[in-house]
């Protein structure tokens, strides 16, 4: 079964835009549904392959939750610490694999960062697939 | 007697955690299962990403056991963190039908090495079409090479009593050799 994905320049060049945007977003990234990262921007050296883990975890346990409590699906995942704000959101619209992940420091405005991922998941969505390939060969 | 036990399964890959849990539960089971996107894919369409649950009454009015499975992938050994807390004992399958069966096992006692050496621990081979002698010594051998000591046995990981067979193994365990914080009772 091959997975079409958006093409990995595409995506970074989406994630430039984001931090772009706001100097407030410290890491942003686009990470496969099974944990792996597909394209990251980070302002600061971050764990790569952990955030990516665990933004796919984040995002499955908590579809598991709103489906077993409420019979509902996952839209946006907010996490906010007492320095950051985390938001997860699935790359939805199509078939695609991926989750985007923001971190902002905590003075940032949490419309402004649900704005941010909003259009930077949109822009990938609409990208038209360049990539139709295994996700293995191009990860 | 109405204690809750909490153990987890743990293991590569494809050996057959989320099908246990699945097959076991008598609640209909949590899982968290994501389309595989790397190399997986080729012998399984999903794999967990953060934990499966389920719960399995003993029979009788013996309690409960609390059923936890862990991602194979060592990407996601973070997840040992949440279950970690009351933890009874650990199951480890292996996959006998699985060339890549003692390899699997070795990145599990890797990852997993300092919590696995604090409880009662059993590797259970799965997917077997009979007795394992060579898998099973290799998967001692393979303990020890990670300072492990625990039974390796064969089982099927779909049979309740198979694994209530194993729950009294590590029952057995806790009460011969192990003292831990989550002795008995699942928090």
């Amino acid at each position: 079964m091959s997975i079409v994905l958006p093409s990995q320049p595409h995506c970074h060049r989406a994630l430039d835009t984001l931090l772009h945007r706001c100097d407030g977003v410290v890491a942003a990234m686009f990470a496969l549904r099974d944990g792996r990262s597909y394209a990251e921007r980070f302002r600061s050296t971050l764990p790569v392959n952990k955030f990516a883990a665990m933004s796919s975890s984040l995002v499955a346990l908590s579809n598991s939750v709103l489906r077993e409590i409420a019979s509902d699906a996952l839209n946006y995942l907010l996490i906010e610490g007492d320095a950051h704000k985390l938001v997860l959101c699935k790359v939805a619209g199509s078939k695609s694999p991926l989750i985007l992940s923001i971190m902002a420091k905590h003075e940032i405005n949490l419309g402004l960062v649900l704005g941010l991922a909003k259009m930077c998941a949109k822009e990938v969505m609409e990208a038209e697939p360049t990539e139709s390939a295994r996700a293995t060969q191009t990860v | 007697m109405n204690e809750v036990y909490k153990i987890v399964f743990m293991g590569a890959p494809g050996s057959g955690k989320t099908t246990c849990i699945a097959a076991l539960s008598d609640i209909p089971p949590v899982s968290t299962d994501v389309p595989c996107t790397d190399a997986l894919q080729e012998t399984k369409d999903t794999t967990t990403v953060a934990l499966d649950y389920g719960e399995l009454r003993l029979d009788g009015d013996n309690g409960r056991l609390l059923l936890y499975g862990l991602p194979g992938q060592s990407r996601f050994s973070y997840m040992f963190d949440v279950v970690r807390t009351g933890l009874f004992g650990a199951i480890v399958l292996v996959d006998a039908s699985s060339e890549g069966a003692i390899d699997g096992l070795a990145e599990t006692l890797e990852t997993y090495r300092e919590d696995l050496a604090s409880i009662p621990l059993v590797v259970a081979i799965n997917k077997s079409d009979g007795p394992s002698h060579a898998l099973g010594l290799r998967c001692q051998q393979a303990l020890h090479a990670h300072g492990l000591v625990a039974p390796v046995t064969t089982m099927d990981a779909r049979r309740r009593d198979d694994v209530v067979q194993l729950f009294e193994v590590l029952l057995t365990l806790l009460e011969f050799g192990f003292d831990h914080p989550g002795k008995g009772r699942a928090t």
